[in-house]
């Protein structure tokens, strides 16, 4: 357990997590305190939260805008990933990739212009923020596609347009999961921020800003955990369904 | 000695050369493989290109599989087509360049699409195949079956043994048609047991048909004069840039070709020496 590249077993591995998070709350509870409230405070916060009604609708709010947002996203992404291996599209494709460089600051309001609603403005800037990354590990998996696997659609007498199909479309469809499940924390990271520039719809994002704004730590740090389990809940989710769907991504 | 005779040019390659980054790897490629026949039997071809590791192998075999274009000289095939001559007749073959698709192909590793299952693999190969529509799944269950293969049918290439890809890619390049089957070093890690299998597999398929020309890329010299009937020895002429073929060896004159006991020959032990020295 205590030697580079000793390998454990699962249960094992479970115990050492179960163990960790345990030690790790415990610290916390003890040397707590303050401003920074302990666990029992946060666990406190969480139950009210999740017996309020309001909680719920929030929540459902943002989990429908980030299902949309992820939704649109993949689209975009594949259009333009599928594309890219056409020249006369590539730049376009790579230019998206770049755009990950730059910042939303400032260009909220061409977004607000371009936008009929909150509701638009929202889903444009989750995509703005969601698109680039999504599509710079597409188009990644894309550029490390084996040689190989284009030469036997050769051998086998594929047109480049059969290829295409064979070796990008359905040959990389379970990577599409694995891109998404990589990048759902950016789209899940966003929520809160673009929630906070149009808070009359609520979500997620609204109630943590209303919470902040008054201090209210508990609560805040009991919507971060809310935040926390759900995306690990649906990284979870992810990879079961791209299991189930792909069964040769077992072995 | 076995009765037989050379008849048309099946495969023909001219004046090949091909260099990287101004390097000449391959020189003056020249050589060409003929319809062997043999009364009262059906009898393809087995030809061997040999060679020592790093001379250019698998380049000469990346050009002839056409997945590959050489800088200069050409690689024609007889291709089986009814065309009609300046005088009205009908010739039903006609000589034109190599092109991917023309030649099955197995690669070193065996490759195989990860994400299709051994049966999907080879129903997309053999609806490749105008000459087996509505009996693809006939098809598949034969060669299957005659492979000992038909157990891992619904398995995923990575679910499949080594010997088992190897003789997947063999049907999937056989469904997909043609006369041509070229193989990159199918004998390298196997063992004597599953070596003579291979053997015995690659004369069953070139027994198949009379123009099904198996084309074996090796530096495994006794194997390939076993079951060659003719070898071309890839090397290095003094002096000299670039690899090209140095000597042909008709195994046939030797009678060394079709025999099943050949490596208890003397002839074949001193055949093996022979194609040594040459390297």
């Amino acid at each position: 357990m205590f030697k580079p590249f000793e390998k454990i077993k699962h249960r094992t591995f479970l115990i050492l997590v179960g163990s960790q998070v345990a030690v790790a709350l415990l610290l916390w509870q003890v040397a707590g305190g303050g401003l920074i409230p302990p666990p029992s405070k946060v666990l406190e916060a969480l139950g009210q939260l999740l017996t309020t009604g309001l909680f719920m609708d929030n929540l459902l709010t943002s989990l429908l805008l980030t299902g949309k947002a992820l939704f649109y996203s993949v689209l975009i992404t594949l259009l333009f990933g599928y594309a890219s291996v056409i020249p006369l599209f590539r730049p376009a494709a790579l230019f998206l990739v770049k755009c990950r460089y730059l910042t939303l600051t400032g260009l909220i309001f061409v977004f607000t212009l371009l936008s009929k609603d909150g509701g638009q403005l929202k889903l444009s800037l989750l995509l703005f923020g969601i698109v680039p990354f999504l599509t710079t590990s597409f188009l990644s998996i894309i550029l490390h596609t084996p040689n190989q696997e284009y030469e036997l659609c050769q051998t086998l007498g594929y047109s480049r347009w059969e290829s295409l199909y064979e070796v990008i479309i359905v040959g990389k469809a379970d990577q599409v999961f694995e891109v998404v499940r990589q990048n759902f924390a950016i789209a899940w990271m966003m929520i809160t921020m673009v929630e906070g520039l149009n808070m009359s719809e609520g979500g997620i994002g609204a109630l943590m800003i209303k919470y902040n704004k008054y201090n209210d730590l508990p609560h805040v740090l009991a919507l971060q955990s809310v935040i926390l389990g759900l995306g690990l809940g649906f990284d979870y989710l992810l990879g079961v369904l791209r299991h189930w769907l792909f069964p040769y991504t077992k072995h | 000695m076995t009765t037989y005779s050379k008849k048309e040019v099946l495969l023909r390659v001219e004046d090949v050369s091909l260099s990287y980054d101004r390097v000449c790897i391959l020189r003056d490629i020249r050589f060409s493989i003929r319809d062997i026949v043999r009364p009262g039997l059906q009898q393809g071809q087995v030809v061997s290109l040999v060679g020592r590791s790093g001379i250019g192998k698998t380049q000469l075999f990346r050009l002839l599989s056409g997945l590959q274009r050489p800088d200069s000289g050409r690689i024609a095939i007889r291709e089986r087509l009814p065309v009609e001559k300046g005088d009205g007749s009908i010739e039903l073959y006609r000589e034109r360049m190599v092109q991917p698709g023309d030649m099955g192909v197995i690669f070193q590793n065996y490759y195989q699409f990860g994400w299709r299952t051994v049966r999907q693999s080879l129903l997309l190969a053999a609806r490749r195949n105008k000459a087996l529509t509505g009996k693809e799944e006939d098809a598949i269950r034969q060669y299957t079956r005659r492979f000992d293969v038909e157990d891992v049918l619904y398995r995923y290439p990575a679910q499949l043994s080594g010997g088992q890809q190897q003789r997947v890619s063999i049907i999937q390049q056989l469904l997909k048609g043609g006369d041509f089957l070229l193989l990159d070093e199918p004998f390298s890690g196997l063992d004597v047991c599953v070596l003579d299998k291979v053997v015995e597999l690659l004369i069953q398929v070139s027994l198949s048909d009379e123009l099904k020309t198996l084309i074996i890329v090796s530096h495994d010299i006794a194997t390939a004069v076993a079951i060659s009937d003719t070898v071309f020895i890839l090397g290095r002429e003094a002096g000299l840039e670039g690899s090209t073929i140095v000597r042909e060896i008709d195994l046939m004159e030797r009678g060394l070709a079709w025999q099943k006991g050949v490596r208890e020959e003397k002839v074949f032990a001193e055949t093996v020496r022979e194609i040594k020295e040459c390297l």
